[in-house]
């Protein structure tokens, strides 16, 4: 009797864990997923096989999707509404700015990605002084800045892509390589992940998780009266998401530049833009739009979802049908992340993606 | 401030009653909007400068035409910010509603009926919104960016891959050529004047228009003031469904006899322009329609005056951009000031 109580209590604590704990779901959807695939690839269902060497091919695609859900946790953390619509667009200016000065003018590489770095910072430090210092809703400065990064960005080459020998040969970012060590063992890894995303997952981490900065921005993201009481910078940190934001989206457009093997001016806007997806991912990695709730886990999970999802998507439909079925289950996966966190927060009185 | 209107007119007596109701309902025009009225003239007056042809009625009439399904979805998109909402999912039911009263129209459908299909379809994609959002009691944002993609998907999947071609000129009453127009004025302008008028009237006059105000300033005061907010809240993203519908029709006139999949791509973040432009409070509470009409006047303005300067078209976005700012800017300053 008292072993059949406990394991009803232990399978109620597992659904409430699985329910209340986003990262817990997102692991159990990750596997069933993956699993899923497997068994329709065992089946011949699929055009091409789904197996490991696939799914880390496929990372390549997790690299600007899960630095740019990492973007948007920094800003939707430091609440009031917080969100970046023009992350997209910032990835098609820095961009180009990185064609011109890496393609055109020939800047030796490390000088060029820094210096697209910090034009995405700047371009991130305008939404962050109108949204913390003059008072603008996140959502109308950005959307000012996605419509006029987004015409600059255009202008700038007079709508021309740039994709000189250099920028061209930085397609090898794309590229898998064997890990060090361990590398015979696993399937080859595309480099951009070790490249750019494992530093901003590690430095974001470090940012929200260990750092003072991170402590704040929490706060100011719960209340952000209290948080003024409390006698925190509450403008100067939300200032710091927004240009970190930029910062990031502008490493973003060196990617992007990179895998395009092309600086295009419309790279980050093109079709449902890329601003979109990254809040998507974020929302979906149980960061709370209201703020002050998300962790950086979270969105890795999320994107890793997403990403092996489509590839497994794209495979199983024959022709462009599969990119459309992408846009279902990402739409699906939203409304459902979203109703769950709503069901928990009533059921167990706690936001679903709680840190 | 501004939903107290009814018990106030209901309750007071003969003699407090006029300075009451003067005091509560916001002036008819706000300064946002005379400022907006000013900024249109001047562009006019500069375009027309340059280019004396641009006062002409061949040069205005698409202008007004082009305005009006940014316009049109922009009053139901007003209701829904109003109450404190938003909804980015109209650009993907746009699409939805376009191209099934496409293909409605090369399958020989009537085009009265074509267009109550579109305007049924799109009041059910509204309604999917409005559902979710006002029973899932989840943020208007997340539901309608997940919802877009839901739709983009259903529009993909009738497109079929491939444009629709051959539509008959059923749809010519809302275009831009001599079938759309009596006296001079296009019907699509004109029905959007006549369902922003409405749509004004309903706001400004009746209680159920000045619920969806107290909504937006405050939603638990509302419930607890006995208005039905879920109900309210479904009717704001029905009505902008149902318009998206008409819009979709709006849309099919102005183009060729084909379709592709670009229709209504970005037009959510277009139509979200004209209503803050036009000084409706992205935060709920305040708003009108005659701001979103002038904002949306305004945005194709600078769109087809950046054409017929001959600049590269896309600096027009430039200039959405600041005026969006500018517009906004505007705005909390005064009320920072008061």
């Amino acid at each position: 009797m008292t072993s059949l109580n406990t394991h009803e209590a232990r399978g109620a604590r597992l659904r409430r864990l699985v329910l209340t704990n986003r990262i817990a779901l997102l692991a159990v959807l990750i596997v069933l997923v993956v699993a899923y695939f497997f068994v329709l690839d065992a089946g011949g269902y699929l055009t091409a096989d789904y197996d490991f060497d696939y799914l880390s091919a496929a990372l390549i695609n997790a690299v600007p999707l899960a630095m740019l859900g990492l973007a948007e946790l920094l800003v939707i953390l430091s609440g009031r509404g917080g969100i970046d619509l023009s992350v997209g667009s910032i990835v098609s200016l820095a961009g180009m700015v990185f064609g011109v000065v890496y393609g055109q003018w020939g800047w030796p590489l490390w000088a060029a990605i820094v210096l697209t770095a910090l034009v995405g910072a700047l371009l991130g430090a305008v939404n962050g002084f109108l949204v913390a210092y003059v008072g603008f809703p996140a959502l109308i400065a950005t959307l000012a800045t996605f419509y006029g990064y987004k015409s600059l960005a255009i202008v700038l080459t007079d709508a021309n892509p740039i994709s000189t020998p250099p920028i061209q040969n930085l397609f090898s970012i794309t590229r898998s390589v064997e890990l060090p060590v361990i590398g015979r063992d696993i399937p080859n890894v595309p480099l951009g992940l070790i490249t750019f995303l494992l530093p901003t997952v590690v430095v974001v981490w470090l940012l929200v998780a260990r750092t003072t900065y991170g402590r704040r921005l929490y706060a100011i993201g719960t209340n952000d009266v209290a948080a003024r009481w409390a006698g925190l910078p509450v403008r100067g940190t939300r200032f710091k998401a927004y240009t970190y934001a930029g910062l990031i989206s502008g490493l973003v457009a060196v990617v992007t530049v990179a895998q395009f093997a092309s600086a295009r001016p419309d790279a980050g806007v093109t079709g449902n833009g890329m601003a979109l997806p990254a809040i998507t991912i974020a929302v979906l990695g149980g960061v709370a739009i209201t703020g002050g709730i998300g962790r950086v886990a979270g969105v890795v999970l999320a994107t890793l979802l997403v990403v092996w999802l489509n590839a497994g998507i794209l495979l199983a439909f024959v022709g462009n049908a599969g990119a459309q079925y992408q846009l279902l289950a990402l739409g699906a996966v939203l409304v459902f992340a979203a109703l769950l966190n709503g069901l928990t927060t009533r059921r167990y009185g706690l936001q679903g993606g709680s840190r | 401030v501004s939903t107290g209107a009814d018990e106030v007119r209901g309750t007071g007596g003969a003699a407090g009653r006029q300075p009451a109701r003067r005091r509560l309902l916001p002036a008819a025009m706000t300064g946002q909007e005379l400022v907006l009225v000013g900024v249109i003239a001047v562009i006019w007056v500069v375009l027309a400068l340059r280019t004396p042809a641009f006062l002409s009625a061949d040069s205005l009439q698409p202008l007004l035409v082009a305005t009006a399904p940014i316009a049109l979805v922009g009053v139901g998109m007003t209701v829904v910010i109003i109450t404190g909402g938003i909804d980015v999912s109209v650009g993907g039911a746009l699409m939805v509603c376009a191209v099934l009263s496409a293909k409605a129209l090369v399958a020989g459908v009537p085009s009265a009926l074509a267009v109550l299909l579109s305007v049924l379809v799109g009041g059910l994609l509204g309604a999917v919104n409005g559902l979710l959002i006002a029973y899932g009691r989840v943020h208007a944002i997340i539901i309608t960016f997940g919802t877009a993609n839901l739709f983009l998907f259903a529009g993909l999947q009738i497109f079929d891959s491939q444009t629709v071609n051959g539509i008959p000129p059923g749809f010519d009453v809302f275009g831009r050529g001599e079938a759309g127009r009596t006296l001079g004025v296009p019907h699509a302008f004109l029905i959007t004047l006549v369902v922003g008028a409405a749509a004004w009237w309903y706001l400004r006059h009746t209680a159920g228009g000045r619920h969806f105000y107290a909504i937006g300033g405050n939603p638990d005061a509302a419930r607890l003031a006995g208005i039905r907010v879920r109900r309210r809240i479904l009717l704001a993203y029905l009505l902008t469904g149902l318009l998206v519908g008409l819009g979709a029709c709006f849309l099919i006139a102005q183009g060729t006899s084909t379709l592709d999949q670009s229709v209504g791509s970005g037009k959510e973040l277009a139509v979200i322009a004209a209503v803050v432009i036009g000084g409706t409070s992205i935060m709920g509470g305040r708003g009108s329609v005659l701001g979103t009409l002038l904002g949306a006047l305004l945005v194709q303005s600078v769109t087809s005056g950046v054409t017929q300067l001959g600049w590269r078209s896309q600096l027009s976005d430039l200039f959405v951009g600041l005026a969006i700012i500018v517009a906004v800017g505007a705005d909390l300053l005064r009320l920072r000031r008061s």
